[in-house]
């Protein structure tokens, strides 16, 4: 036989120059690995064992690597580093294998040492959260745009022609005692007065003015009532306004958007009901209700009794629209014979509460961290 | 209002069971807000719209049930006994105010019993939740609860010279009303005085007086049924903060040809219960009389709204049901379900605000039943647009959120001290004319109001880490005009870094706000633009050595900073606490333009060398003075400029502190050989020395 197998010399330096002396090579040494591994029998050996073949610096796989490997001329290289990569894998499954034989236990013990404890958290980074009733609003907005509605906002702060006038209530109209409105202090000689918005309908008239139809905007925003506060009733609160209106808007048109749009918030299973009503700026108006989302509309309780929610009538009264009263196109210079349309109003703020369960409307305006976490 | 159902009885042979004609009538457009059984049967709680007086009396809602169940409306046509004594004869009626008072009419019934009133009565004004009193005050509550229209009785003894007198009110003129009060009243109020008109014995459609009151030793009663004018009436009550039954109906728009029908059934109930003599006929003084107007329906405008169409039987049933006598007067009468089809309708006194073809098509439409017209989705016709910031904001948004800040909304009613806290001078607050209270007088002259209000929140709830923003408005006053600005307000107290399993803690600081600011910052900064840059100063309620002014390009964006502790010890916050406040609109501009102005730029071929220049200098002068030095020497392969280590203390001579300055070389040509690095940094060294007087530490 040959020389025994040189570590430290490149293979040139060793006279080897085909790829059948490199197979052969290869071969003697996976010999000599073999013979050794008879040789370990204790926990001891096989770190000796582990280091001689192993080892980082001068185990025989990086000798290999870095004298015969990388030292290889060109024509042999792909030869022997494929010997070299079956030879690594066969040293490492075999080491593993006699390592469980002589070590029993010893995998676990490290496994057990170094296994994550799953129930303990991570590195929490502290993220914030969107407030509930902007994220309402979002959602809103997202359905109305599915379906061709533009956003539009307009100031808090009215004068009573859009608050009132435009919306076909003039003074002393029997509604205007349903919604009690702030004014603003104004200097003496104040060419208007100033109130803050009971509603966001000014921008029905504010949006109409700059543009002619067709119309399609939803409007969210703050408004305001002077109302005492408690747990339904704060002096702000948000609503968001709808506007349609088009030469072709019909009453069909109006339920159809509304039921779409009930559908998509609250689930399609959710029934709609359309109640006639009366608002000054609206007609024919309506009052709009969907089938109660705790009990399923059926007014009773899963425990028994009445649902407190609906309170045992199955309904729940969602919010006031209507189709546009013509009135309100003279405003505006629309021409009522021409053009149609619908409108809407919708309490954001009694939504979030239905949906989330919530009691008391302050929750959302007293801003208490573990509130605002709730809903990230 | 209180429906009691065996009372609607009484006018139509209603069959449905309560519940289902509370639902019916609920569809119908009279919402029916519970349905009780009582002792006295079952009462409905009719929830009636300001624009259905005619829905304030049993026969009104009787005339609705008559519509939806197709029902026919039992008329009312009391014809009480007379004697030969006319009643022109024993009063007279002068009405000097025929804008307030349309029609009065009176009747009188001498020699009645005044006695308590017999059970039937009292249980439906117990079931109506109305109080009994004598027979003759209940029978006229009875009335008014029956057909809708109110009267007032008044002791026709008492009544001076047996004359009445309606006329406006006099300047300050004083009266004491039925419920003891002493009023006051202004020349747009109609009063009812008696005599030479120089006495007040009642406030025209509110409330009577007292001293011609209706007492047990009352002989002879003059009955007053009238009409008020609407618009008066609610200016009345609105000037006196007075609220009764009567100003409900009249305010709301009460039928003028009631008036003699109600006075009349009123007469006919005190005959029955109380007895006496009713004297024949009436007084009628009636200068309001107006002429029945016309109005048309056509199937075409009908369609046009609605998008569905109503059968001919149907639409001529509701009308007719509902009093507006409708006759077909297009040419194709007699073609059922003409395209042309036209009714020409007379309005019915009751229902003075069915004016317009649309109040028609609402009549036919509530009938007939609104889900019976089909619903659909309209054709979208253009795009749909967000609101101009829409992106940005939301940018914005998830970015704080992504920080670790909670969104926050909201009330922007604060009290003045608060606001004067905070308000910059020169500032005019938008306060209330009328506000609730003194707590929530003003509107917010700038977010940090209420920001400082949440974060005292949740200090005082045991909540000493938070983060917080809100994307608001502030609200101030330029003379008469108000303007509201759009702003972002972040307020942030506690920890930064609460102690965890991996982590130290750590407390928030300036350094944690400006971060946040220049996070946001990034958005706005581009090729063209610098992003946020700050400058020295900034408001008194900021403490002086740590605050900040933010600009944006060349405009003054906002001011961020720590609370001064004055302010803070005012507020009861008793840890540190950092706020700031930026203008939205122009940042969101700023990111939309740097947006637009995002271009790719190629990754780098060749490595980068970081070099480390350990600096001792003077306080005072500042890593922006050695940034833009270094910058000055226009070395285009300085990529980038960092601060990463600030020392003070110990090895550190006082009044200086230490900097360590790392500066990354790159090229896109070349790798940059050891020599080029060393020219570099030799420049760098020369001009802080030169400059900043810097001297390098051994690092």
């Amino acid at each position: 036989m040959k020389n025994p197998p040189n570590f430290g010399l490149s293979l040139a330096d060793q006279g080897i120059e085909t790829p059948q002396q490199v197979a052969s090579l290869f071969t003697t040494v996976r010999q000599m690995f073999d013979d050794a591994a008879l040789q370990v029998s204790d926990e001891s050996a096989l770190a000796d064992w582990r280091n001689a073949w192993l080892g980082r610096r001068t185990g025989v796989l990086t000798m290999i690597g870095d004298n015969w490997l990388k030292k290889a001329p060109a024509s042999l290289r792909g030869d022997v580093g494929k010997q070299f990569n079956q030879l690594k894998l066969y040293v490492e499954t075999k080491f593993e294998e006699h390592r469980q034989r002589i070590e029993p236990g010893a995998e676990e013990a490290v496994l057990t040492r170094e296994r994550v404890d799953l129930s303990l958290p991570g590195v929490i980074h502290p993220i914030g959260s969107h407030h509930l009733i902007s994220q309402v609003f979002q959602e809103i907005e997202d359905i109305f745009f599915s379906i061709g509605f533009s956003v539009v906002d307009g100031p808090e702060i009215e004068t009573p022609y859009y608050n009132f006038e435009a919306l076909n209530i003039p003074e002393f109209h029997p509604v205007r005692d349903d919604m009690d409105t702030f004014y603003i202090d104004l200097p003496k000689g104040a060419a208007r007065p100033l109130l803050l918005r009971t509603h966001t309908s000014p921008m029905q008239i504010r949006t109409m003015e700059k543009q002619k139809p067709p119309v399609r905007v939803i409007v969210p925003g703050k408004v305001y009532r002077r109302d005492n506060p408690d747990a339904t009733h704060s002096f702000m609160f948000h609503q968001v306004e709808g506007l349609a209106v088009d030469t072709d808007i019909t009453f069909c048109d109006f339920t159809g958007t509304i039921e779409y749009f009930v559908k998509q918030f609250f689930g399609p299973s959710v029934k709609t009901r359309f109640r006639p009503s009366y608002f000054p700026f609206t007609e024919p108006s309506v009052e709009f209700d969907v089938s109660c989302i705790f009990c399923g509309g059926s007014g009773n309780a899963a425990g028994g009794g009445t649902c407190s929610k609906c309170k045992g009538a199955g309904w729940i009264e969602l919010f006031g629209a209507g189709m546009v009263d013509p009135a309100v196109y003279g405003f505006v210079n629309y021409d009522a014979k021409k053009v149609s349309g619908f409108a809407f109003g919708m309490g954001i703020d009694r939504l979030a509460m239905l949906r989330y369960g919530i009691d008391d409307i302050q929750v959302f305006f007293q801003n208490d961290v573990r509130f605002l976490r709730q809903f990230p | 209002m209180k429906v009691v159902y065996n009372w609607l009885k009484d006018f139509v042979d209603v069959t449905a069971a309560p519940q289902e004609l509370a639902s019916r009538l609920a569809l119908s457009g009279t919402n029916i807000g519970s349905v009780e059984n009582g002792p006295h049967g079952v009462v409905m709680d009719a929830e009636v719209g300001s624009n259905r007086p005619d829905c304030l009396g049993h026969y009104g809602i009787a005339r609705e049930v008559g519509a939806i169940h197709k029902l026919v409306l039992k008329p009312v046509s009391p014809k009480p006994a007379e004697s030969k004594n006319k009643v022109s004869d024993a009063v007279k009626v002068e009405i000097q105010a025929p804008e307030l008072c349309g029609r009065f009419t009176a009747r009188v019934i001498r020699n009645v019993k005044i006695q308590p009133s017999p059970k039937w009565l009292k249980d439906r004004l117990e079931a109506s939740g109305v109080a009994s009193i004598s027979n003759v005050v209940d029978i006229s509550n009875y009335v008014m609860l029956e057909l809708g229209h109110a009267l007032h009785t008044f002791d026709y003894d008492k009544v001076r010279d047996h004359k009445i007198v309606v006329r406006a009110a006099k300047l300050k003129e004083k009266m004491r009303t039925l419920d003891g009060v002493e009023r006051e009243f202004d020349p747009g109020i109609c009063m009812i005085s008696d005599g030479d008109a120089s006495r007040a014995i009642g406030i025209g459609g509110i409330m009577g007086g007292a001293e011609t009151e209706i007492s047990f030793s009352t002989k002879n009663v003059l009955i007053e049924c009238a009409w008020f004018d609407p618009v008066a009436i609610r200016r009345a009550t609105r000037f006196l903060k007075l609220h009764t039954e009567a100003s409900t109906r009249f305010g709301r728009g009460a039928d003028p040809e009631m008036a003699e029908l109600a006075s009349r059934r009123c007469a006919e109930l005190i005959l029955q219960l109380a007895g006496g003599e009713l004297l024949a006929g009436v007084v009628d003084v009636y200068p309001g009389k107006r002429a029945p107007k016309k109005i048309q329906v056509t199937r075409k405008e009908l369609l046009r709204v609605m998008g569905a169409d109503v059968p001919d039987k149907q639409i001529e049933a509701s009308l007719s049901a509902l009093g507006f006598a409708p006759v077909r007067v297009d040419h194709n009468r007699g073609a059922e379900g003409s395209l042309l089809a036209a009714w020409e309708c007379a309005q019915p006194p009751w229902r003075a605000e069915v004016e317009r073809e649309i109040d028609l098509i609402e009549e036919i439409a509530r009938i007939y039943g609104l889900d019976k017209f089909p619903p659909r989705l309209p054709a979208a016709r253009q795009g749909a647009a967000r609101l101009p910031h829409h992106e940005a904001e939301t940018r914005l948004r998830e970015r704080l959120i992504g920080l670790g800040y909670c969104e926050i909304v909201t009330i922007p009613h604060v009290a003045e001290d608060r606001d004067a806290l905070f308000r910059p001078a020169n500032v005019s607050p938008a306060r209330l004319a009328n506000p609730l209270s003194e707590e929530a007088s003003v509107l917010k002259s700038t977010g940090i109001v209420t920001m400082a209000a949440a974060l005292e929140w949740n200090l005082n709830h045991g909540q000493r880490n938070a983060r917080l923003f809100e994307i608001g408005r502030h609200y101030r006053l330029q003379g008469d005009k108000s303007v509201e600005t759009p702003v972002l307000t972040i307020g942030g107290t506690g920890e930064a870094r609460e102690k965890g399993l991996y982590d130290s803690p750590r407390e928030f600081s300036f350094a944690d706000l400006k971060g946040t600011l220049d996070a946001l910052g990034e958005l706005a900064a581009g090729r063209d633009a610098r992003g946020l840059e700050w400058s020295n100063g900034g408001p008194e309620w900021l403490h002086a050595a740590r605050r900040g002014k933010v600009q944006l390009g060349k405009g003054e964006l906002g001011v961020a900073g720590q609370l001064a502790r004055r302010v803070a010890d005012r507020l009861k916050l008793r840890q540190d606490v950092f706020l700031a406040e930026l203008e939205l609109d122009p940042l969101c501009a700023a990111m939309q333009a740097t947006k637009a102005a995002w271009r790719y730029q190629r990754l780098p071929r060749f490595p980068a060398v970081e070099r480390d220049f350990s600096l001792l200098l003077a306080e005072g002068i500042t890593f922006g003075e050695i940034k833009e030095s270094i910058s000055s020497l226009n070395i285009p392969e300085v990529v980038s400029i960092k601060a990463v280590d600030l020392f003070r203390g110990k090895n550190v001579p006082a009044g200086n502190y230490s900097l360590l300055v790392r500066v990354t070389f790159q090229s896109r040509e070349v790798t940059l050989t050891d020599a080029q690095i060393n020219h570099f940094a030799g420049k760098i060294i020369s001009v802080l020395e030169h400059r900043h007087n810097a001297q390098r530490r051994a690092s």
